[in-house]
């Protein structure tokens, strides 16, 4: 049984971990500099997040189809996705093994991987109120 | 002696979709190999220099004249115009097979030109790991050196000139289909080529054994064997480059290695040798093996168990002790690269003293590098770039 219940809920979750990324300066700061725009792209339930940091100054969080072009496409089962966040996914080993696929120039997703580390402590509670979580966000 | 093969095992997958074949003469019979894998006309992609060598003749002869169209211009540090003109090249003349004939460049850019010529589009989308969705045409490689693995791994990396930067392409799919060493294409390698390449083949083997977040039994015996290979035959194939027994044994030793880091990673020489190299031009196996023994030792106090199973397996140390075994190891490399005739420091290369911000341009440039990924110690920029001076 998959970690989420369907797409709207793995959306859900995802922008809820993905504003309160952006609501700490440690990580956003940084992630504005990197300048990217990165896409996570979700199977089984099916999902897509887009984080645009292209201009350096707005953190922008689009969930399901965009017209915008990332510069890198991250994809993955959605429960591969679950785990990474809960810090279980080794991604050099999950590459390897064809767990995720990176498409773009791969190092600078690498770079974001320390960037983002402090939030896999942020995950586990949005995850334990995902039920609240997927009535009061909007994507 | 106790050896650690109680270590808990790694989850792992372990591909070789590349058939091997192994032999002098055995250059002559990729038109044999093109028929199996179904090709009827074949883009053999090399260089200038050997195209003028004569070293083509025996596999052009198994050829007629219908059945293949010669690319020859790739350059030693190749780029995505040339993948572009050799894919382009390929479609007007109607090839559905690739063979490439040369050192790492060549082969990788096969690689690339096959991506390109079997699924088209747009080279950039396919750029990154795990990113093609089906199989790719026949593609089958020779090696004319005994370094890179090329002709057996699972990666490509070509120059986008006009971006300033390295693409790096990684799939199963991307691996050749047949892979033919002929020691004899590899007789007429410089002596100082034939040095680098084997240290880069050897650099393959101890990060690979020591990517302990994804190595297997099945990388770690081959790596065993592998170094085994180099450090017995590398200086007779380098001072005596006729030494056919020297040049066989360092070749498939190359490829065993190839095999090996496709599988497992490779780890912070490699990275550092690739910032190197993007930043300064720096021959890939040359600087891999300046870089080695640093590395080494900035891992070693996390892998040093690695190392002495290494140290008393090729017979460099009898030490019970971990750290000692293990400096063994790193002793016999530096004595084999200064036997080989490699310099042991980068500036030996002409590579400038860098300053502070360069230094750190780099060290991002190197942490940043996907190599990074598998080694197994996390390194900071300051890690790198103390790695780096001591290697200066």
């Amino acid at each position: 049984m998959s970690a989420f219940a369907n797409t709207d809920q793995l959306q859900k979750i995802m922008v809820e971990l993905w504003n309160q990324i952006k609501n700490t300066p440690s990580m956003s700061e940084k992630l504005l500099s990197s300048k990217l725009i990165v896409q996570f792209q979700y199977r089984d339930p099916d999902g897509k997040i887009t984080i645009d940091c292209s201009d350096g100054k707005q953190f922008l969080i689009y969930a399901g189809e965009t017209k915008i072009k990332p510069q890198v496409e991250m994809a993955m089962k959605a429960d591969v996705a679950h785990e990474f966040w809960l810090g279980k996914v080794n991604v050099p080993v999950a590459i390897l093994t064809g767990r995720m696929m990176a498409r773009g120039p791969v190092n600078k997703a690498l770079a974001l991987l320390p960037v983002i580390k402090p939030a896999y402590d942020l995950y586990p509670d949005i995850y334990q109120h995902r039920e609240v979580v997927g009535t009061s966000i909007t994507g | 002696m106790r050896q650690n093969h109680a270590r808990d095992m790694n989850p792992f997958v372990f591909h070789c979709p590349t058939k091997v074949t192994f032999g002098e003469h055995m250059a002559a019979t990729a038109s044999d190999a093109v028929k199996d894998y179904g090709g009827t006309k074949t883009l053999i992609v090399t260089d200038e220099v050997l195209a003028k060598s004569g070293i083509l003749q025996p596999i052009l002869s198994g050829f007629s004249k219908d059945e293949y169209v010669l690319f020859t211009e790739v350059p030693p540090d190749s780029d995505v115009d040339i993948v572009n003109k050799a894919a382009a090249l390929a479609r007007e003349t109607g090839c559905n097979c690739i063979l490439a004939v040369g050192g790492g460049s060549v082969l990788d850019t096969a690689k690339v030109v096959n991506i390109c010529l079997s699924l088209g589009g747009e080279l950039l989308e396919y750029q990154g790991l795990n990113n093609l969705a089906s199989r790719l045409g026949p593609l089958i490689a020779i090696p004319t050196t005994a370094g890179t693995g090329s002709e057996v791994s699972m990666v490509a990396m070509v120059k986008d000139n006009a971006e300033g930067k390295k693409l790096l392409f990684g799939s199963r799919f991307l691996a050749p289909d047949c892979a033919i060493l002929d020691p004899l294409l590899t007789v007429s390698l410089p002596p100082k080529l034939t040095a680098a390449t084997g240290l880069d083949a050897l650099t393959h083997n101890i990060e690979s054994y020591t990517a302990v977040i994804s190595n297997s039994v099945f990388t770690d015996s081959l790596c065993i064997e592998s170094l085994r290979l180099l450090f017995e035959y590398l200086p007779r194939a380098t001072t005596h480059g006729d030494d056919l027994q020297a040049r066989s044994a360092t070749l498939v030793a190359s490829t065993m290695a190839g095999v090996a880091f496709t599988n497992s990673g490779v780890g912070i020489v490699h990275a550092l040798a690739h910032a190197t190299g993007a930043k300064f031009g720096t021959h890939h196996g040359l600087t891999n093996s300046i870089f080695l023994p640093h590395g080494m030792q900035f891992n070693l106090d996390v892998v040093s168990s690695r190392y002495a199973l290494l140290a008393r397996n090729l017979g460099f140390s009898n030490s019970s002790n971990d750290e000692e075994a293990a400096q063994g190891l790193i002793s016999a490399i530096a004595q084999l690269s200064s036997r080989v005739g490699l310099p042991n420091r980068l500036r030996d290369l002409g590579v400038p003293e860098l300053k502070d911000a360069q230094l750190d341009e780099l060290a991002l440039l190197a942490s940043t590098d996907p190599a990074i990924m598998f080694n197994p110690k996390e390194s900071s920029v300051e890690d790198i770039i103390a790695i780096y001076e001591r290697a200066y």
